[in-house]
């Protein structure tokens, strides 16, 4: 490969170094606009071979300082984060240097200022998105010095292999990999706590989120999608793979004909809710993770909830502890907004007691009911008094009559009666509203309820998806909230294509360890990975501290005896592999100087050039066949003139020859 | 006494030379900041980017040595050498296991400028790297150590290894400007084959040149010089020729750079004319002779002037 191509070669490298590390804090969402468009031209400007600011050092530095201290006024004024405001800074500087003259210094500095942007993009994200833009950034800012290091300090146009080159590189960049996350697992912590969490909204934006509405209008699209909103894990953990547990989020008890509102009213914001003065033995503590999908906050939690308590804000700027806010019976909430949230919340199996006073709110029907709804609601029921009895045959009768749909078309002026008497298909939001109605006109107070259903073990927690997102009934009997789900059960919980779900579970999966093993690693986790590595568990029993965590003991270890066995081979390999195959030139130049040691010559000097020059001077007789045999061994070593092995065979006969003569008494 | 000293030295010398480069120093600030910024907050993202840079860190020690491992060298020295003017060296270099990347060749405690650059080769070939040397200093030149570097794997840092390789090279004095022209008393016709009768040349007509200030009349050709309107002189096949016998001027131990640079442009300017010159040291004496064989004899006694063999 010639000079031209091994720069362009190496300047390409350098710009994607430079685009992983602006991804890894453009993918938080975080990032002004104008930031991620400056950059994006300067990187396709460059990565094309433009430099517009080749030459324009001193006006682009200007403009560059002009734009820090926009953001330094912008940070100053708490219009921008410090951070975010740093890596902007830190992507323009390496967006300028991108497009300034190509050579060895810029190039330095392109991947130092990538290097400062990946810090940046640590302080601001957690996601394994990271790992990834890390893992680009590594590879391609190796291969960029590398290439530049073989270069060396005077770049000559003569063609280079780089297979070797390459491979020798790769190779480096493979260890540099390898050994970082050894450094990573076995570099001291020197503090007990882990780093803040932080979350950032992503590119992606909210997926779902529960509403402070319920509208019959609302198309069925969230329950195909596979994007996880919530993560929870159970103590004591079911051990199932998957749930089929309700997470009521928000009740309504409000219904126009289109849609369905709460009537709650908030109250003061606390540190910790209890709902219930019931004392319940068993408690089901559930820790939540609602993600930045999640865009909502309504807190959920198992029924019946007993308490919600250590709630926590994530946001780009670090995490805090947020208040709780209850609104009566319709909803808890998260008092501020943030990101991303964490909370506990207890629930245990007690019933949910229900109050009178609520009866008739629960009972109200809108005035534009179409009457065949009340009729029918007759119809089904027909002689049963008992109200128990009545909502079980309206549940059954909406499930084994009507169908779930998602492609229910254009939006009918009374969808409920659209529901119940033309199409006769709906999704979850129709057969919870039908019976919620439909008990009503029997005189069973009911509401209707939004929240999720389902869940989906991934490691040691439950995924809970977009399309999991469920309504239900309550109706208010004998002195409590009894569950009534009218949706056929296949279609309670989301419905996403299997492949993507799959997928979204693997990734889940893989993200889970991700947190468990690199986010959240802290200082007992490392002392428990060295005390594995160091102290193996006698007779092969581990103890019962350890036991819990036998995968993890043991496999590290396994591993880097492997590491170390491979490598051995491989060394070992090379070792009896590899012989130093020598040009005939060198050998011809070897024969010769050991033929002068065998007749006990010595010399000043050890080069062939010096010794011929000195048996000249000494006028001895070999001097004339040393001269012939070290022109020919210039000739062929340096000029490429062949020299066969009769040839080589007859110079040194004949300097054998010449150095016997000498040796002869005279 | 001096054996001890370098027997000494030498096992006290450290076996590889680490220095840091301008970019590898910026590396180590940054990587230092990272890790300062990684223990304060605690951030596992921070650790792990600064596991990746102590990562790039050992590994650059790593494969450098790898690089440096089981290599030989040796130089092949130029024939000729002047001080003041560039000079190839070579170094023929060999590795026994592995593939050497990014070497940098060059002479380690020398007054010898420049550097041989590998960008790389394999075990299986040997290696001629030519450098461009430079040096100021006139005389025999002593080299006893070749430092290889290589700024392999990232050029963050340049890890050098120090061969054990003793030559001696004759530096010849610098081409520099001779003030003074030797008289005419100070020389005297050889003609050619040493025949006075040959004084004005011999053998055919080779060309015809302007007549010089100071050159002979008598080699005036007088018909083309008519026609031409100049004068014109002959040249012949083999031209006439002066002896010359100079010394070299070593009163004044302060001035005995400028005198062998003075006599050395001399010599070869007077040489180069054609003309016999016999040189003489404090030391040495050179019959007259003409020819690149004489003045690179008298180059030779030029650069031992002042040093003892």
């Amino acid at each position: 490969m010639i000079l031209a191509a091994r720069q362009k070669l190496r300047l390409r490298f350098r710009d994607l170094a430079a685009l992983s590390s602006f991804v890894a804090v453009a993918i938080t969402g975080v990032m002004p606009i104008w930031t991620t468009v400056i950059f994006s031209v300067a990187f396709l400007l460059s990565f094309f071979g433009k430099r517009p600011l080749s030459g324009q050092r001193v006006w682009s530095v200007i403009l560059l300082l002009g734009i820090a201290a926009v953001l330094f006024f912008l940070a100053f004024r708490g219009g921008l984060d410090l951070i975010i405001a740093a890596v902007s800074f830190a992507s323009l500087v390496t967006a300028h240097r991108l497009l300034a003259e190509p050579d060895a210094a810029t190039a330095h500095q392109v991947l130092l200022s990538s290097l400062l942007l990946v810090s940046g993009a640590a302080a601001l994200s957690g996601e394994i998105w990271y790992a990834v833009c890390l893992f680009f950034f590594g590879v391609f800012a190796c291969l960029s010095l590398g290439l530049m290091a073989v270069e060396g300090p005077v770049e000559r146009d003569e063609p280079m292999p780089m297979r070797p080159v390459f491979r020798q590189i790769s190779f480096g960049v493979f260890l540099a990999l390898v050994g970082g996350i050894a450094f990573f697992f076995l570099f001291p912590r020197l503090s007990w706590n882990v780093a803040a969490r932080r979350a950032t909204p992503g590119l992606l934006g909210g997926t779902t989120g529960l509403s402070d509405r319920v509208s019959l209008a609302g198309g069925g699209s969230l329950k195909t999608s596979a994007r996880v909103v919530l993560r929870v894990a159970l103590e004591p953990d079911p051990r199932i793979e998957s749930l089929d547990f309700y997470w009521p989020g928000r009740r309504f008890s409000l219904f126009d004909g289109k849609e369905w509102k709460g009537n709650g009213e908030a109250q003061r914001v606390e540190y910790a809710v209890t709902t219930t003065t019931q004392i319940a033995r068993k408690q089901l503590t559930q820790r939540f993770e609602l993600l930045p999908a999640y865009d909502a906050r309504t807190m959920v939690a198992l029924e019946t909830v007993i308490s919600f308590r250590n709630a926590v804000g994530l946001s780009a700027a670090g995490s805090r502890n947020i208040g709780i806010q209850r609104v009566t019976d319709e909803e808890v909430r998260l008092a501020e907004d943030a990101t991303a949230y964490s909370y506990t919340a207890a629930s245990a199996e007690i019933p949910l007691l229900a109050n009178e006073e609520e009866r008739a709110l629960n009972l109200e029907l809108p005035n534009t009911l179409d009457p065949r709804v009340a009729q029918l609601a007759s119809q089904i029921v027909g002689t049963e008094t008992d109200a128990l009895k009545k909502a079980q045959r309206l549940e059954r009768w909406l499930k084994e009559n009507l169908s779930y749909s998602l492609d229910l078309g254009e939006q009918p002026i009374d969808p409920l009666a659209e529901f119940l008497f033309v199409s006769k298909q709906g999704h979850c939001e129709h057969f919870a509203t039908a019976l919620a109605v439909l008990m009503r006109s029997q005189q069973i107070p009911s509401r209707v309820v939004g929240g999720f259903f389902g869940g989906q073990r991934v490691s040691e927690k439950y995924a809970i998806r977009a399309g999991d997102a469920h309504a239900w009934v309550e109706a208010h009997l004998d002195g409590q909230w009894i569950r009534f789900d009218a949706t056929p059960e296949s279609f309670r919980s989301g419905t996403p294509g299997q492949l993507m779900a799959a997928l979204v579970s693997l990734w889940e999966a893989i993200e889970d360890r991700w947190r468990r093993n690199v986010v959240d690693f802290s200082i007992v986790d490392q002392a428990d990975f060295v005390k594995s590595l160091i102290r193996p568990p006698k007779n092969g029993v581990p103890d019962e501290q350890s036991s819990a965590r036998t995968s993890f003991d043991v496999t590290p270890r396994k591993i880097i005896y492997a590491l170390v066995l491979v490598g051995l081979g491989w060394w070992l390999r090379k070792r009896l592999k590899k012989k130093i195959k020598k040009h005939p030139a060198t050998l011809f130049h070897d024969a010769v100087i050991s033929k002068l040691q065998q007749h006990q010559m010595t010399f000043a000097h050890t080069g062939i050039e010096e010794i011929s020059n000195e048996l000249n001077q000494r006028q001895l007789p070999s001097a004339p066949i040393v001269s012939r045999a070290t022109r020919r061994y210039l000739e062929n070593r340096f000029s490429n003139i062949p020299m066969n092995q009769e040839e080589s065979a007859a110079l040194l006969k004949s300097l054998d020859d010449a150095l016997q003569t000498k040796s002869m008494p005279q | 006494m001096s054996s001890f000293t370098d027997r000494f030295l030498k096992n006290a010398r450290a076996p590889r030379h680490l220095s840091i480069t301008r970019v590898g120093k910026i590396f180590l600030v940054v990587t230092l900041g990272i890790g300062l910024g990684a223990l304060n907050t605690g951030n596992n993202l921070l650790y792990l980017v600064l596991g990746f840079l102590l990562s790039v860190i050992v590994l650059s020690g790593v494969l450098s040595e790898r690089v440096l491992r089981d290599l030989s060298v040796r130089r092949l020295l130029p024939s000729t050498a002047r001080a003041g003017e560039t000079f190839r060296l070579r170094y023929e270099i060999r590795k026994q296991n592995g593939t050497a990347f990014a070497l940098k060749i060059s002479e380690h405690k020398s007054t010898l400028n420049g550097f041989g650059w590998v960008p790389h080769f394999d075990s299986k070939e040997e290696f001629v790297a030519s450098s461009n040397m430079s040096t100021d200093v006139r005389g025999p030149l002593e080299m006893k150590f070749i430092e290889v570097s290589t700024f392999f794997p990232f050029g963050l840092f340049e890890k050098s290894r120090i061969f054990d390789v003793s030559d001696m090279m004759l530096i010849w004095p610098k081409r520099g400007f001779s003030c003074e022209a030797p008289t005419e008393s100070s020389a005297q016709h050889a003609g050619v084959n040493g025949m006075a009768r040959f004084r004005d040349g011999a053998g055919d007509l080779a060309g015809l040149r302007p007549l010089r200030v100071g050159e002979d009349a008598r080699r005036v050709h007088w018909k083309k010089s008519a026609s031409a309107q100049t004068l014109l002189r002959t040249e012949r096949e083999r031209d006439d020729r002066k002896q010359f016998r100079l010394a070299l001027d070593e009163s004044n131990p302060l001035n005995l750079e400028r005198s062998c640079e003075e006599s050395a442009t001399l010599c070869e300017s007077l040489i180069e004319q054609g003309h016999e010159v016999g040189f003489s040291t404090s030391t040495a004496v050179m019959q007259p002779a003409a020819g690149a064989a004489a003045l690179k004899k008298i180059l030779d006694m030029l650069a031992w002037a002042g040093f003892s063999k």
